[in-house]
């Protein structure tokens, strides 16, 4: 009896690793030739085939500027102008320098009649972004790192005036930069209204009344969170609940389409 | 008009009809004003707000004025009076609303601008008091406010015996029976044997089933002779509107009541006022049949297209415009033409309208503007637009079409690498070729450290600093409890050092400054033995040698030297 058991057992297991396999099989394909297959949907006009491989890749830790730029190519063609604008943040987001997205994000906000500090509500974001643009947390770490090794030096010889020098400049310019990526730490997290005429609702409850309507494509800050709505604020200071998935928010893991 | 349409009605319209000589002295200027019936409400109460304009010419509407914490539940309520007054005419016409406080407070009322004649006249804004509550006394029933309406030696010589009037209102519609969207010109007229000082609809005409258009009517002076059973009338047309039943069937008007004040007949009659009330109107309204891609016009139209610019350089946009022309209910229609044109970029039109309003209908025409953006180079075709309309003399659809036309797009510049969008166009690059990165690029994480980490690292390194800066004393005091650290004198001790030789002083003085530097320098060393220590003792023992040994010599050289081994002692270990 026994036995019979252990056998039922090892045929499960091997029945669970081959559908295991099987399913692993379909994403087994690299990264690149999904991506490429997802452009050739998206020339072909298969927006909606595009759009799914394009966040399938994301989902599977691929998010790339180049991603989030087609992504937003492919919203563009199909209207969906807060879309559009939230890939192309995000494609700024992972790489700052890109100066191609940055002139397409003004494309795109021009289109969508917004004006340019709406989209951009917080400030601090752009500090964030431009520490990152730079790398100058890491700098800044290296910077105190030089200037605790000069230190060290100069107690190890004392004669060795120059270490002292060096380690008060090196200290000095480690703090004065590590202010920068500090202060972007502080910045409140953001999202971009996706929909067209998303409602504003006075609490976060299937039965809550609208207050307002948000506009397509405007940044707003996220105050909150609550199961499928988040707190935000609109370019006019009006603060309510939104459906989390009118809100996508801009940094942080790809969220999965709903 | 479809802002006054969609109004309460147009309300009551007044016109004293000139009977009486006198040329009209119209001026050139007016005045505005701007009342409320209260200042001081509650939030439960409503405020009723007026504005009247006194003018030659008279506007069709005014901008209502901004409102702070007030808002609209009722009105406009349209009303014209005109009188004459010693053969001089004056006009007005008052625009009424419903006001609602929002809240309490202070609220107000905006100051209203209403340009006559091409000049500018306004009214203050007005401030509201709103507390909570209600604060309006109970309303009682509304006197008259004509003047002919009551007659002070009534209560003294009792009611006045009533006068025998011939007077007659009458609406009269222009034809009574049509397709929906066909206009229909409804006219009140006023038949009289005196003359009349005022006009006044008792009530709001209601043109349910219709979309109503105003129409300012043609000043007739004298009116026309007209017979009515028999008795002869002047008549005149008092108020016209133009009406588009908007559903099939058959639609009535209600009655219209009319309050006609009747003039002075004699030197010692004050004039009285009469009510008059219009017989139900009844017109049959036909369906259109139903067609799939109809625009909704009704009417006699042609259509036309022409693009500004045949050639462009690719980059370049063209704008195509597609008129309709014609008499009909052009207003109600906004859908213009599906527009796609293969190679190029079309972005959804904007819509000019030139259109007039008359007793047979609206004529004018409609304009979609296309901005036409090429994609590829060579010979594009923008394809023939249709309208559609219904034509109610035919009683069928009928299509206007445009002829296709040619755009040819040269070779551009720079430009053609990304087409402009006009900024009037909501949403972004619509058709032509995606504009797709075809290399994923590098999925690694960032390389730049989080602000929290950063944050860190930087009390980190602070804190190490400070460690490594004061440890060691830190550590000594550590190692000997209630031992004293060594005070910061290295620099001082220096000081003291280079006095000595240079300055004149006693061997004793000398040693002493010597012996001060060191404890200076380097503290209490009691108990210490390691090299640093031993150095110290020696160095202080022939310090005091020399400060306590008998006066048998110079010690000058010595003392010197002395100065000089501790200066080095210093640098070295302090």
């Amino acid at each position: 009896m026994i036995a019979a058991i252990r056998r039922l057992g090892r045929s499960l297991i091997a029945v669970g690793a081959g559908l295991a396999l099987a399913s692993g099989a379909s994403q087994a394909k690299p990264p690149v030739e999904r991506f490429h297959a997802a452009v050739e949907r998206a020339r072909a006009g298969d927006y909606l085939g595009a759009s799914a491989l394009f966040d399938s890749l994301a989902q599977a830790g691929f998010e790339t500027s180049a991603l989030d730029w087609n992504r937003a190519q492919v919203a563009d063609a199909q209207g969906a102008a807060g879309a559009a604008l939230w890939a192309l943040l995000r494609a700024r987001e992972l790489d700052p320098g890109d100066v191609a997205v940055a002139r397409e994000i003004d494309r795109v906000r021009e289109g969508a009649n917004l004006d340019r500090a709406e989209l951009a509500p917080d400030p601090l974001a752009a500090v964030a972004r431009a520490s990152r643009q730079f790398g100058l947390g890491l700098v800044a770490c290296a910077l105190l790192a030089l200037s605790l090794l000069a230190h060290a030096a100069l107690k190890w010889r004392p004669d060795t005036r120059p270490l002292g020098t060096v380690a008060w400049i090196a200290l000095a310019l480690g703090l004065s930069l590590a202010v920068v990526p500090v202060a972007g730490a502080f910045a409140r997290p953001t999202g971009v209204v996706v929909r067209r005429g998303a409602p504003l609702l006075d609490a976060a409850s299937p039965t809550a009344e609208g207050v307002g309507t948000l506009r397509e494509g405007e940044v707003v800050p996220i105050l909150a969170a609550s199961g499928a709505y988040v707190r935000v604020e609109d370019s006019s200071g009006v603060r309510g609940w939104a459906l989390a998935h009118d809100v996508r928010d801009l940094v942080g893991a790809p969220r999965r389409p709903s | 008009m479809s802002g006054r349409g969609r109004a309460a009605a147009c309300a009551a319209l007044g016109l004293a009809l000139a009977l009486v000589l006198g040329a009209d002295c119209a001026r050139a200027e007016g005045t505005v004003r701007s009342e409320v019936d209260q200042r001081r409400v509650g939030v439960r109460d409503q405020v009723q707000l007026t504005v009247t304009v006194e003018s030659s010419s008279l506007p069709d509407q005014v901008p209502p004025p901004l409102l702070v914490d007030l808002r609209v539940v009722g009105g406009p309520a349209v009303s014209t009076q005109m009188s004459f007054i010693n053969g001089r005419t004056s006009q007005s016409r008052s625009w009424t609303w419903m006001l609602q406080p929002i809240a309490v407070g202070r609220a107000q009322v905006g100051a209203v601008q209403v340009t006559l004649g091409g000049t500018t006249t306004g009214a203050p804004a007005i401030p509201i008091e709103v507390v909570a509550g209600s604060v309006a006394p109970p309303r009682q029933a509304q006197r008259s406010i004509d003047p002919f309406g009551s007659n002070p030696f009534e209560d003294m010589f009792g009611r006045a015996r009533p006068r025998e009037t011939r007077v007659l209102v009458e609406a009269k519609p222009s034809r009574t029976h049509l397709f929906v969207g066909e206009p229909l010109l409804l006219t009140y007229y006023l038949y009289t044997q005196a003359s009349v000082s005022g006009l006044q609809f008792a009530e709001v005409p209601q043109f349910a089933g219709f979309w109503a258009e105003d129409l300012t009517l043609a000043r007739q002076q004298g009116g026309e002779p007209a017979t009515v059973d028999g008795v002869e009338y002047r008549r005149f047309p008092v108020f016209s509107k133009l009406l588009f039943p908007t559903r099939a069937g058959r639609i009535t008007i209600p009655p219209a009541t009319l309050r006609i004040g009747v003039a002075a007949q004699t030197f010692f009659d004050q004039g009285f006022e009469v009510t008059r009330t219009t017989e139900p109107v009844t017109v049959e309204v036909k369906p259109i049949p139903e067609t799939s891609g109809y625009s909704g016009a009704v009417g006699h139209f042609t259509a036309s297209a022409a693009i500004d610019h045949p050639t462009v350089a690719l980059g370049e946009a063209a704008t195509l415009r597609f008129k309709v022309e014609g008499r009909g209910n052009l207003k109600w229609v906004d859908r213009g033409p599906e527009l796609n044109v293969s190679g190029a970029k079309v972005y959804p039109p904007q819509v000019k309208s030139d259109l007039h309003t008359g007793p047979t209908g609206i004529s004018g025409s409609r304009t979609w503007e296309f901005v036409v953006v090429p994609q590829t180079v060579g010979a594009l075709e923008i394809p023939a637009l249709a309208f559609s309309y219904f034509d109610p003399s035919t009683e069928r659809i009928v299509e206007a079409k445009t002829t296709p036309i040619p755009l040819r797009v040269g070779g551009g510049g720079v430009a053609s690498a990304v087409a402009p969008a006009p900024t009037s166009t909501p949403g972004g690059a619509r058709g032509g070729p995606l504009r797709l990165r075809t290399d994923l690029g590098s999925t690694a994480p960032r390389t730049d450290l989080p602000g929290a980490v950063v944050e860190f690292a930087a009390v980190a390194a602070l804190l190490l600093h400070g460690l490594l800066w004061g440890g060691g004393r830190l550590a000594a005091m550590l190692a000997r409890p209630g031992a004293r650290p060594a005070p910061r004198g290295g620099r001082g001790s220096m000081r003291d050092l280079e006095r000595v030789g240079r300055e004149p002083m006693t061997k004793e003085a000398a040693a002493l400054l010597i012996e001060k530097a060191l404890h200076a320098a380097f503290g209490s060393l009691d108990g210490g033995d390691g090299e640093r220590a031993r150095a110290v003792r020696a160095l202080l023992e022939d310090v005091q040698a020399v400060r306590y040994a008998p006066q048998l010599g110079d010690y000058s050289e010595r003392l010197r030297e002395l100065a000089t081994r501790t200066a080095e002692l210093v640098r070295k270990w302090a």
